[in-house]
């Protein structure tokens, strides 16, 4: 109980880091609470997905494929394009923290490095650079799954025919 | 026959404008090719466009091809404001839907450009908390966001401040991240806080590239490959630019 506890903590907190995000980028006003909710989507999803013992980059990649898809209904309803909704929802997901350890394991590298140390360093840091690209590779594809997938190339198209935003033709 | 070449040489620039405008504020390539073709097919005429990062370049054409309009347009330095993208977007349908004329959507394009930021404090306080909420997220205490919020606060002050006074954009990223690892890294210095490093890390995450390497990637996978290639070179020179200014700060503090 109390690591789902937690787990809704953290994404709350996805939540509030997409608003900054949304407020950085000048959003419309009457999309910030749209923003905020699937920043709380994104985090519910890519923390349950590591609860269960996934790896971080399967987690961000159906993050952000959620955080695409509800994007959708939250542009119909507020009059915006789905990336304004979804791009602040998946910043949250950036992989800082990778980034900034792969940048200190190249910085050791640069600096004197016996052949004991290199080998392990060498290996955290391709390990963390290789995790922060396919993260940042992951967001960027989930946020487009529902254009790719649906085959259209806007999803205004979809209401003016009258019919379902995911559905695809079979 | 005069008021045709008045019609459709306005018509360009507008569509110019439009084009220029998205490209500036973050829209990615397929936007702003499928807008402008919107806008121009509601007038019937046919629009061809080639978008590159800092240049558009337009070509237009009546239904019987016997009246031509080509020009150029630079596009503005760059700058996320998706209220811009919403409003244009919206624009374009209207006209679709209401048959507007040229005129009503260069007014309507100077109304969307005189649209307010939010106002500074609100900027500087709401991006503060995110900073703060990131530090959470990588594991750090109360102590440790607040930490973070200072520093993203006093980072992102000086990168507007630097901003306003035209330096060139990657240096005002480098300013920011050097303030912000700077206040950060005190914390780290002097073993303040429960988890500082959390903090250190997290500082400079309001800094990250996020528009232009999504728009890069998506770029990518509609085959705009150069125009993807472009976003995500000017992605990584911001990515260099803020870890140059973490590892000065490193460098000062010896850590």
């Amino acid at each position: 109980m109390a690591e789902w506890f937690d787990l809704l903590q953290k994404s709350i907190w996805c939540g509030v880091a997409a608003v900054g995000f949304g407020i950085l980028f000048n959003v419309p006003r009457r999309t910030l609470w749209a923003i905020a909710l699937l920043g709380l989507a994104g985090g519910v999803t890519k923390f349950t997905v590591l609860l269960y013992g996934n790896g971080i980059i399967i987690a961000s990649l159906l993050a952000s494929i959620i955080v695409g898809f509800l994007s959708i209904p939250a542009a119909h309803r507020k009059h915006s394009p789905p990336m304004i909704f979804a791009i602040p929802s998946v910043i949250p997901m950036v992989p800082g923290a990778f980034a900034y350890r792969t940048m200190l394991g190249l910085i050791n590298l640069t600096g004197n490095v016996t052949s004991e140390t290199y080998s392990t360093l060498m290996q955290e840091t391709v390990n963390n650079g290789l995790k922060t690209l396919f993260v940042l590779m992951s967001l960027a594809v989930g946020v487009f799954f529902p254009m790719l997938i649906s085959r259209r190339e806007t999803f205004k198209q979809i209401r003016t025919k009258g019919d379902e935003p995911k559905q695809k033709q079979e | 026959m005069e008021k045709e070449k008045v019609k459709i040489s306005a018509l360009g620039k507008v569509l110019l404008e439009t084009g220029a405008l998205l490209m500036s504020s973050g829209a990615n390539t397929n936007r702003i090719r499928l807008t402008v073709n919107r806008i121009a097919s509601a007038f019937h005429y046919d629009a061809e466009l080639l978008v590159t990062h800092r240049a558009l370049m337009l070509s237009l054409a009546d239904e019987r091809k016997d009246k031509f309009y080509s020009s150029l347009k630079r596009t503005s330095p760059h700058g996320v404001n998706f209220r811009l993208v919403s409003g244009i977007s919206h624009m374009s349908w209207k006209i679709v839907e209401e048959g507007w004329t040229i005129d009503q959507i260069q007014t309507e394009l100077d109304r969307l450009k005189e649209l307010p930021h939010y106002p500074r404090l609100v900027i500087l306080t709401f991006v503060s908390l995110a900073g703060a909420s990131f530090c959470h997220l990588f594991g750090g205490a109360y102590v440790d966001m607040a930490i973070t919020f200072v520093a993203t606060f006093a980072g992102l002050f000086v990168r507007q401040q630097a901003t306003k006074m035209r330096f060139n954009p990657y240096l005002c990223i480098f300013f920011a991240s050097l303030v912000s690892t700077m206040l950060s890294g005190l914390a780290v210095k002097y073993g303040f806080g429960e988890n500082p490093e959390a903090a250190f890390s997290t500082s400079v995450l309001y800094l990250v590239p996020g528009v232009p390497l999504i728009n890069s990637f998506t770029d990518l996978l509609d085959g705009n490959i150069m125009n993807g290639m472009v976003r995500g070179a000017n992605g990584l020179i911001i990515t260099l630019s803020i870890a140059l200014g973490l590892l000065v700060s490193l460098f000062i503090y010896q850590i």
